[in-house]
């Protein structure tokens, strides 16, 4: 390969990757702004997405036929599945603790992930599982960059549900909610509106776009394991604080760009690509020193 | 009066301290049933090979019990979980030490084994290493564990002949930061380089990540004709996944981590055609059969490939305890060291003055039709 051709696979290897921690620190940032929670178990829906979608897959297979419209409704399905199941997660853990201090949350947070990555470390035995999905990987080139069906369909995909998101965030009544309640929860209540209904919203299209990033990561890599949640919920966390953490805007721009950095700097040589988990945590420092606010991010007064 | 009291309280639990000892110690030489200890990963990533290890241990306690058990005393086995982290390892050797048994067979993951070496040998506990074979468990061994697995030198070796076999000329080699991936890399590169051939990538993925996309490229960049996984299975799979996608085509070798049926299951049709030094595999060896026949019969899945090393490990233990004619720590390791030629499933066992296997016990399997075949 030459230069040039690793330039092209890592900017497109990067903004894959980044389009996944995108869709994952949505969820960290949509719960953050709304419920000032940062919400560790997000990583394990994503999980748990993946996982849901595998059973389905192997149920649904042999009725569709069709491999990708297989992965579409089985990816549908679940996404519903799970953002009822982060809703369920908001109802029981969190919604008694909205009252109390943050670290009480925060801790809750911690042992909902516990609880979700032990199921199914349990169910699973611990063992990596196939992702099945029968498609086949026929390569073809665009100019000097090799490229497959699935990968251009993923990245078109992660970007369409990003799009999505954005204009629900803009466009509706319950968007309009969201950011009206991220400003100020309490007077938001007294204008009329349903502050519980909207949090409970915001976690289902949070955990739904998890669950998608999660069955999209086992398509890419046809295997899921019941850890595969942790690193890449470190790294959409990363996205999230580099983007503004709370700024949708920011989560889907700080994963892409988390991406494409890490992409990048693997690539200098003689340092290895063990040093990629390395790059996104020193970036995190970086941002947390510098620019605590993030890109997106406005420097607020605190409201007394 | 103050330090009378507690002079007395000292007095006390010295006597109390002496007593217990006592008493706990009465099993080794009274008559009862005698523990021995299972140390592997039940649980984690590396839970598959731990299982089966686990179940061949018992089975052939299972067996032994069947015939008289060991100086007509029956075993009973307990299982301490290492989970393949060398913290919880310490934790599970600590717990076996403490329910005082006789001796541990086990150690599948070498950088989880490592830290429990001084805790048995301390303990005064023979330790049967079945699997982990790492060189530097020989620095670190204080005498009390004996490794019946070829080490990491035997097996890179092996990987560099069935390489120069294949014709190739440069290789690339990846870890994933693991004792012994990390070690059989070493020795590996250090092998080839020995031979006057190139290592045109060294590479480590991170355990827990998905993406080995930087990994892929800088290897599709230096273009080596070969590229050797040391690691485990999981990973491996995803790696030999993602290297075929990118339109990899030369040669690609895993070692004995990711010998289990779990990689080609795991990685499908993309496996096909890869090698892998594995370990003496219980499916290739004539006097195994009965062994899987038994290990079928009593559990619902296949033989992976240390439970035969398992088998043999806990029936050396047991023909050591006899030969030493006691349950002694000192007289069982001493019975252990002189070993000589025993029969075991996997071939036969002595032991060098470094307390390792004193042959190469490795067979190279190539993946064919999503099963291992023998490849020589």
């Amino acid at each position: 390969m030459t230069a040039w051709e690793v330039f092209l696979q890592q900017l497109f290897n990067g903004l894959l990757v980044g389009s996944f921690y995108g869709l994952v620190a949505i969820g960290y940032s949509m719960v953050y702004g709304i419920i000032k929670l940062l919400n560790f178990a997000h990583a394990d829906i994503y999980m748990s997405g993946a996982f849901c979608g595998l059973v389905l897959l192997g149920f649904l297979t042999p009725y569709i036929g069709n491999a990708w419209l297989g992965i579409v409704v089985s990816l549908l399905i679940s996404m519903v599945a799970v953002g009822l199941l982060g809703v369920l997660i908001q109802r029981v853990a969190y919604r008694p603790m909205l009252k109390a201090p943050r670290l009480s949350i925060l801790i809750t947070a911690l042992a909902v992930s516990m609880i979700l990555y032990n199921t199914v470390m349990i169910i699973t035995q611990g063992q990596y599982k196939p992702f099945t999905t029968g498609l086949v990987h026929e390569s073809f080139y665009i100019g000097a960059l090799r490229m497959t069906e699935t990968r251009l369909v993923l990245l078109i995909a992660a970007l369409a549900l990003m799009l999505m998101l954005h204009l629900f965030i803009t466009r509706t009544m319950y968007g309009k909610a969201m950011r009206a309640i991220s400003l100020d929860r309490d007077t938001c209540q007294l204008m009329g509106i349903n502050v519980y209904q909207i949090v409970a919203i915001t976690f289902f299209v949070g955990s739904a776009l998890a669950a998608a990033a999660g069955i999209m990561a086992g398509v890419y890599y046809g295997t899921v394991h019941f850890f595969m949640g942790f690193l890449i919920g470190l790294k959409a966390f990363t996205a999230a604080v580099i983007g503004g953490i709370g700024i949708i805007p920011g989560a889907m721009l700080g994963g892409l760009l988390l991406g494409l950095l890490e992409a990048f700097g693997t690539q200098i040589p003689f340092i290895g690509s063990q040093w990629r988990d390395v790059f996104s945590f020193v970036f995190l420092i970086l941002f947390l020193i510098f620019k605590p606010n993030g890109l997106l991010g406005r420097i607020e007064s605190e409201r007394m | 009066m103050r330090k009378h009291w507690i002079l007395m309280l000292v007095a006390v639990l010295f006597v109390f301290g002496v007593f217990g000892c006592a008493q706990d110690a009465a099993p080794v030489d009274g008559e009862g049933d005698v523990l021995i200890g299972i140390m592997v990963p039940v649980t984690g990533s590396e839970a598959a090979d731990g299982i089966d290890m686990e179940n061949a241990a018992k089975l052939a306690v299972e067996e032994i019990n069947a015939a008289g058990g060991v100086l007509g005393r029956m075993i009973v086995t307990t299982t301490g979980d290492d989970e393949c982290d060398p913290s919880k390892a310490t934790a599970a050797a600590s717990k076996l030490i403490s329910e005082e048994v006789v001796a541990v067979v086990g150690g599948y993951c070498s950088g989880a084994t490592l830290p429990t070496l001084s805790l048995y040998g301390d303990a005064g506990i023979p330790f049967v290493i079945a699997a982990a074979n790492a060189t530097s468990l020989i620095d670190e061994n204080p005498g009390w564990a004996y490794m019946i697995n070829s080490t990491g030198d035997a097996q890179a070796a092996k990987a560099v002949e069935w390489f120069k076999n294949l014709g190739v000329e440069s290789i690339a080699l990846v870890d994933d930061g693991s004792a012994f991936s990390v070690d059989l890399k070493d020795q590996t590169k250090s092998q080839w380089g020995a031979e006057g051939y190139a290592v045109l990538a060294e590479d480590r993925v991170e355990t827990g990540t998905q993406d080995f996309s930087a990994v892929v490229t800088r290897i599709m960049a230096a273009n080596p004709d070969g590229v050797y996984w040391t690691a485990y299975q999981g990973l491996g799979a995803l790696l030999i996944k993602q290297l075929r996608e990118n339109g990899y085509e030369g040669v690609i070798m895993v070692g004995d981590g990711s010998s289990a049926q779990e990689l080609i299951d795991l990685a499908g049709a993309d496996a096909e055609g890869v090698y892998c030094t594995a370990p003496p595999v219980v499916d290739f060896l004539p006097a195994a059969q009965s062994f899987i026949e038994g290990y079928n019969n009593s559990f619902p899945r296949e033989p992976g490939a240390y439970a035969g090393l398992m088998y043999d490990a806990t029936y050396l233990l047991v023909d050591a305890i006899e030969r030493a004619g006691s349950f002694d720590g000192e007289a069982v390791k001493a019975a252990l060291a002189a070993t000589s030629g025993f029969e075991g499933i996997t071939g036969p066992v002595s032991f060098t003055p470094q307390n390792t296997l004193n042959r190469s016990n490795f067979v190279i399997l190539v993946a064919k039709d999503g099963r291992w075949a023998l490849a020589e």
